[in-house]
């Protein structure tokens, strides 16, 4: 497949989802732009919230996205499934943690 | 339940570049800029049929050629994305992510002529329109698709297909595969009663699709808790389910551990939809009547009157008799060398499918310039044909073959004999994306 081929395929699967990335856009970067004002790095101290709820988000993450997909968790069946299904939650926990991360350190700082 | 609409779901492309989006991103989609190593014609390239296979080609050549005149011949406005009406058939998808404007898709430099094509003259190299007018061309490629003919069920009608009647019909259009989902909600809510899925004598798109809608359909009675409660059966005119031994194996076992009976070598010959009744003819015995709640119809298929009665097609002492005469390899027709085809109207094993399509496009192009530069042909088709077999709403099988049913996996990764949860994502999510960058001639 040719770059400008994957590129299209890429930009038809992205579009119903433009604004629920943008969305995520916004509340990735608002919080990391604010706290990085106030001096914030990745290795910044953070909170209770940054410590339980990526792996909350993981855990829902796993239940969640076969639903949301239409499916359900006893579909998931082959190692590429499994290997999908673990690489997504913890990517989504992993987001988590970037929203929340400097929420706490923000309001550590308080 | 269908899913909501999602916003920009069905928003056309032409919609987004008045939007300007981001010009870096929806550039590589939108301008598509004549390739480096276009070809410089003077031909003018008559493509009968603006669906999967003409749209393709349509933008394929635009982009290869410098100088030619393309036209494209097609009454419909509306270009549907029919593998999506399995989706909607099974209250899976919304109807609306199946349509989008034909004009969306058609380059700017391309003539479009609404017109039906009635008759091929291959020997005066021209076509006849059904309203007379007549169309020259220097090439020809047929992208006609196929026509569903209902009409040879006695008493079928699309037009009863929603009518609380019990018909169903994936097949027969965007409008009718919804309709069929609430026919099949309408069964299930009555508690009980028979199904009746079918499979047509004739070759047919998709040869999955009448089983997905088996399967799916079961996966709605399943979910009611009162599966017993329900009678599901299949009837097959040939006695095979689905051309690759290994699948056909495979779904032979399913339906029976699922409780589907099976009734072999039955034919829907006529339907009595106020009665509910249906009438079948059986090779070697007597038409047998059976009586159901509801039916999934799905009717005999061929080329169509104008290429069938045309010399472009296999003649009756032919395999594929009625089709479009091709090499299945180039895809030339071997009587007259400046007519081509793609897509559904061709006599060849399975390949009635978008996935056949996207992989014909590509060796049609090549053997097109090559032919256009008297060069010889070197491009071959390997018969590649795909069809992401749902088993259960939530999960799939990649099925992908080629000549002689030789399986032909795509990724090493995915195994083609076991059911996954991602390749049921790929046909939720990601086929429909892929369809168009093929529309578009991009993959
Ligand atoms: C329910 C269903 C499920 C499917 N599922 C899958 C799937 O999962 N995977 C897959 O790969 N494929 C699937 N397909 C098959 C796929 O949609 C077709 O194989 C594909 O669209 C074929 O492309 P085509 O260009 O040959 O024909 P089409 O896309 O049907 O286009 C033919 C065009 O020609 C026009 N036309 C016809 N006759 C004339 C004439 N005489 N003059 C001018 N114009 C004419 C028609 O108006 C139409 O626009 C499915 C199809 C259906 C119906």
């Amino acid at each position: 497949m040719t770059f400008s081929g994957i590129l299209t395929v890429v930009w038809y699967s992205a579009l119903p989802w433009l604004w629920l990335i943008s969305v995520m856009l916004v509340a990735f970067l608002v919080p990391q732009l604010l706290a990085r004002m106030k001096s914030y790095s990745f290795t910044s101290k953070g909170g209770m919230g940054s410590k339980y709820i990526p792996p909350l988000v993981v855990l829902l993450a796993f239940f969640l996205v076969p639903l949301q997909t239409q499916s359900s968790l006893a579909y998931v069946n082959t190692w590429v499934d499994w290997m999908n299904l673990i690489g997504v939650s913890i990517g989504l926990g992993f987001y988590a943690w970037l929203v929340f991360h400097p929420i706490c350190f923000m309001r550590n700082s308080k | 339940m269908p899913k909501k609409h999602l916003p920009f779901e069905s928003v056309s492309r032409r919609d987004l570049l008045k939007l300007g989006l981001g010009a870096g991103v929806v550039g590589p989609l939108a301008l598509s800029s004549r390739g480096a190593k276009a070809v410089n014609t003077q031909a003018h390239i008559v493509i009968v049929g603006a669906g999967a296979g003409g749209l393709s080609m349509a933008n394929r050549l635009t982009n290869s050629l410098q100088g030619a005149k393309i036209t494209i011949i097609d009454t419909r406005e509306k270009h549907y994305y029919q593998p999506g009406w399995t989706l909607v058939a099974s209250g899976v998808w919304n109807q609306d992510k199946t349509v989008t404007d034909i004009v969306d898709w058609l380059p700017k430099s391309v003539n479009w002529v609404k017109g039906h094509v009635a008759e091929y003259d291959p020997d005066n190299n021209r076509v006849l329109l059904e309203d007379g007018q007549a169309v020259s061309y220097d090439q020809l490629i047929v992208a006609s698709g196929l026509q569903l003919r209902y009409d040879l069920i006695q008493g079928m009608d699309v037009d009863l297909i929603g009518q609380g009647k019990g018909v169903g019909s994936v097949y027969a259009s965007m409008d009718a595969s919804a309709k069929t989902n609430e026919e099949i909600k309408r069964w299930i809510s009555k508690g009980g009663g028979t199904g009746l899925f079918n499979l047509p004598p004739t070759a047919l798109k998709c040869a999955g699709a009448p089983i997905k809608m088996t399967f799916t359909t079961l996966h709605r009675l399943e979910d009611t808790g009162r599966r017993e409660q329900f009678n599901v059966e299949f009837m097959t005119p040939s006695g095979g389910l689905f051309s690759v031994p290994f699948y056909n194996d495979f779904i032979k076992q399913r339906f029976s551990e699922q409780g589907v009976t099976r009734n072999d070598l039955w034919t829907l010959k006529a339907i009595d939809a106020d009665a509910k009744k249906a009438t079948y003819s059986v090779k070697g015995g007597e038409d047998q009547v059976k009586d159901y709640d509801f039916i999934h119809v799905v009717p005999p298929m061929t080329a169509g009157a104008a290429l069938e009665n045309s010399p472009l097609a296999f003649q009756p002492n032919e395999n594929f008799k009625g089709w479009m005469k091709v090499d299945r390899e180039t895809l030339q027709n071997p009587d007259y060398f400046n007519v081509w085809g793609i897509g559904d109207v061709m006599g060849m094993p399975s390949n009635k499918t978008a996935a056949s399509v996207k992989m014909q496009a590509k060796v049609l192009e090549e053997n097109f310039l090559a032919s256009l530069q008297g060069k010889p042909l070197t491009a071959k088709h390997n018969g590649y044909t795909s069809c992401p077999m749902i088993t259960a709403i939530g999960k799939a099988m990649l099925v992908e073959f080629g000549w002689d049913s030789k399986l032909l996996p795509s990724f090493s990764f995915i195994d083609p004999k076991k059911e996954s949860w991602t390749v049921w994502v790929m046909k939720e999510r990601m086929l429909r994306p892929a369809y168009y960058a093929m529309l578009e001639g991009k993959i």
